[in-house]
């Protein structure tokens, strides 16, 4: 039956002469193309502001795990999830929970994929990944997804902090997707772009933070 | 779900009484529509780069075989299931025979406009299978049984009353409330019980990309990332005209659509999935199907002027500086599409019989084609679809209507014949006048005056009190002299 219907429509849309595809425009190059570093570094601060993310700047290592401590103590973490891509990885976060009381797990904990679910969903009180880009365009993190990078850990709690390295931060979407789509290499699964905090406005068109996933966003750019 | 385009006036004039529904249509709209022009302003040349869509969209129509193959291809690579439905019943056959297969007895679901039209949550519950939409405005106008009363607001002009009475039956709340924030969060807590526990998730597609295989989805809740990260198998629908050639054409098609859509630079999320996920991964499908839908669009595509309607990618802005659609809102276009866009979607998808008042119920003042980010041509599509209607009715008053505009023609093109017939006719229509205004005639004019009066000719024309006032004029001026 599939093998039928394929055909079936594919001929019905070939059997009709051919349109001419017309000539596109070229585009005047984006403004962000012309920023220096500081200069996408403000322009992804006020664009995530803008959506009530809270972008940290840290200089090295410790920094970044100062605000975490900050942020740990003023939104009461007690369990947190983490991703494992080599930025987590380098800052030793089960070393800083043990120093700060807040229990560190990965998905890799979990005997399986439903303990890792249910931890996921109805213990951790924030989510900690890293991100693959930040782009200055819209303050938008971009995430390939992988088992370093569960999906759910920047989803389903209620606060998302992510921890990126100022070297990737970039301009425009196209710097950061055509290096998982351009260059032949493994092709990731799941890529997400992620820009602020989980939101409806569909009753009475009032804005709601944290819909389904999280209330909060808040990055620190390393380095 | 239920077709009810037949009932566009009746829907109309009652929604035209809705205080409630009229105040939201006042404010809303307006405030999206300048929120879109704002954020089109981050193009350098907003103009360009609204036409770079139209392009897109062109050539997605014009090499839609060629780009649905290359995209299964790459798609099937992947790892992907891709399957093919003719129309509404074969893809929702195909989807409950998946959910069958796996015992599936309860799914979730992010917003499709596909599974709106092949009406999948009735096929659903028909079969034992509990259907639950999860962006909130799909999930109240689902409980409700309405159709969409906006694409990117389903539920919006719902007053939360309503919702509150609803959520108490329907969603577990205890409370009672009327704050929109906290009845969010009762269908967050509601909802949230069911991505952790389902099985089997579903997802429509917003752009499809033939050089990766990869489709992509447009959002703000966050429920069609959950639909793609906690159940075990995800399906994904699609209409055959999602397909755009590269994944950069795809991320200007999403630049353009969510400003044209909310007015936002960019929306919270945009997820991109290229097959199931990888073995290793913790979470993701484990399996991806993907089913590719007709339901009608071939035979549109065969249809040379009809064919542009493809290119439509439901960004919704044609909607709001409708000048129809923002005083009736979306209900009378009666199906799952309102405003300019329903009006061309409708009649194309479920004929002109059946949708005569949706392409009529137009000024053809051209705002919907203006904005349009992808390209349709809607006043050309109205003045189609109105076209093949008379000549499919053969209307009784053909022959008439022919005739009296020949003659129409012929007076208007000759001074002295359209005089003579405007003195013999204005003392006759000024008979059926009655306080200033003509509501009726008999005859054949009889319909002209269904939606609308004329007012009474003044006794005497303009042309005949100028006449008079230059002689007198002249008159005095030749007195000064």
């Amino acid at each position: 039956m599939e093998e039928s219907a394929r055909e079936e429509i594919l001929a019905r849309l070939r059997k009709v002469p051919k349109e001419e595809t017309p000539v596109r425009p070229v585009l005047p190059p984006a403004r962000e193309l012309s920023l220096d570093k500081e200069g996408l570094v403000s322009l992804f601060t006020e664009k995530l502001s803008r959506e009530t993310g809270v972008v940290y700047r840290a200089a090295d290592r410790d920094e970044a795990l100062d605000h975490l401590t900050e942020i740990a103590r003023t939104e009461n973490l007690k369990r947190v999830m983490t991703s494992t891509d080599d930025t987590i990885l380098s800052l030793d976060l089960p070393a800083w929970g043990d120093r700060n009381g807040v229990a560190v797990s990965t998905a890799a904990d979990y005997v399986d994929r439903e303990e890792y679910k249910r931890a996921v969903f109805d213990e951790a009180d924030a989510g900690i990944t890293g991100a693959d880009f930040a782009v200055a365009e819209t303050g938008t993190l971009v995430t390939a997804h992988s088992e370093r990078q569960p999906r759910l850990v920047s989803l389903a709690p209620i606060l998302h902090i992510a921890v990126v390295g100022i070297d990737r931060l970039v301009p425009v979407y196209e710097e950061a997707l055509n290096a998982f789509y351009g260059y032949g290499g493994r092709i990731p699964a799941h890529v997400t772009l992620i820009t602020g905090p989980s939101m409806t406005a569909d009753i009475r068109a009032t804005s709601f933070k944290g819909m389904h996933g999280p209330r909060r966003v808040m990055v620190i750019l390393l380095g | 779900m239920k077709v009810n385009t037949r009932n566009f006036v009746q829907t109309a004039e009652r929604e035209m009484q809705n205080q409630y529904a009229r105040a939201f249509l006042a404010l809303m709209p307006p405030v999206i529509a300048a929120l879109r022009v704002q954020v089109m302003g981050s193009f350098p040349d907003p103009e360009a780069a609204q036409e770079l869509g139209r392009a897109i969209r062109a050539e997605a129509v014009a090499r839609m075989p060629d780009l649905l193959e290359e995209f299964e291809r790459n798609a099937v690579a992947a790892g992907a299931r891709v399957l093919w439905a003719r129309d509404a019943s074969e893809a929702n056959e195909l989807v409950l025979s998946i959910a069958r297969e796996r015992n599936v007895t309860e799914v979730t679901k992010g917003k499709s406009m596909i599974s709106e039209e092949t009406g999948l949550n009735e096929a659903f519950k028909n079969n034992g299978i509990e259907p639950f939409e999860t962006d909130l405005g799909e999930f109240i106008a689902q409980q409700l049984e309405r159709p969409p009363f906006h694409i990117v607001g389903p539920a919006i002009n719902v007053p939360v009353e309503e919702i509150c009475d609803l959520f108490m039956k329907k969603a577990g709340m205890e409370k009672a409330t009327t704050d929109p924030v906290e009845l969010g969060y009762a269908a967050r807590l509601f909802l949230r019980d069911k991505f952790r526990r389902v099985r089997m998730g579903i997802t429509g597609v917003n752009v499809a990309v033939a050089e990766t295989g990869a489709i992509v989805n447009v959002e703000n809740e966050g429920n069609i990332r959950f639909n793609k990260s906690s159940p075990l198998t995800q399906v994904s629908l699609m209409s055959i005209e999602k397909v755009v050639p590269t994944m950069n054409d795809a991320l200007h098609l999403v630049r353009l659509l969510c400003r044209n859509c909310t007015g936002q630079g960019i929306s919270a999320y945009v997820s991109i999935d290229r097959g199931p996920k990888m073995k290793e991964e913790f979470d993701g499908p484990e399996e991806l199907f993907i089913i590719i839908v007709d339901n009608g669009r071939s035979r549109i595509y065969e249809d040379v002027k009809m064919r542009q309607v493809l290119r439509c990618i439901r960004c919704g802005a044609c909607l709001n500086l409708c000048p129809i659609y923002s005083k009736i809102g979306g209900y009378p276009y009666g199906w799952a599409y309102s405003g300019p866009m329903g009006q061309v979607l409708n009649p194309a998808l479920l004929g002109v019989d059946d949708t005569s008042d949706l392409f009529n119920a137009c000024t053809l003042c051209g705002t919907c084609r203006e904005i349009c980010p992808a390209g349709v041509d809607h006043p050309e599509l109205f003045l189609y679809y109105r076209e093949l209607e008379a000549e499919g009715k053969k209307m009784s008053s053909g022959r008439w209507e022919a005739r009296f505009f020949k003659l129409w023609g012929t007076a208007a093109a000759h001074t002295g014949l359209w005089r003579f017939f405007y003195r013999l006719v204005r003392p006759v229509v000024a008979r059926y006048g009655k306080e200033g205004k003509i509501k009726a005639m008999p005859g054949p004019f009889e319909g002209w005056f269904k939606t609308r009066d004329l007012p009474v000719p003044a006794r005497r024309t303009f042309r005949d009190r100028w006449r008079k006032s230059m002689s007198e004029k002249n008159l005095s001026r030749g007195g000064m002299e």
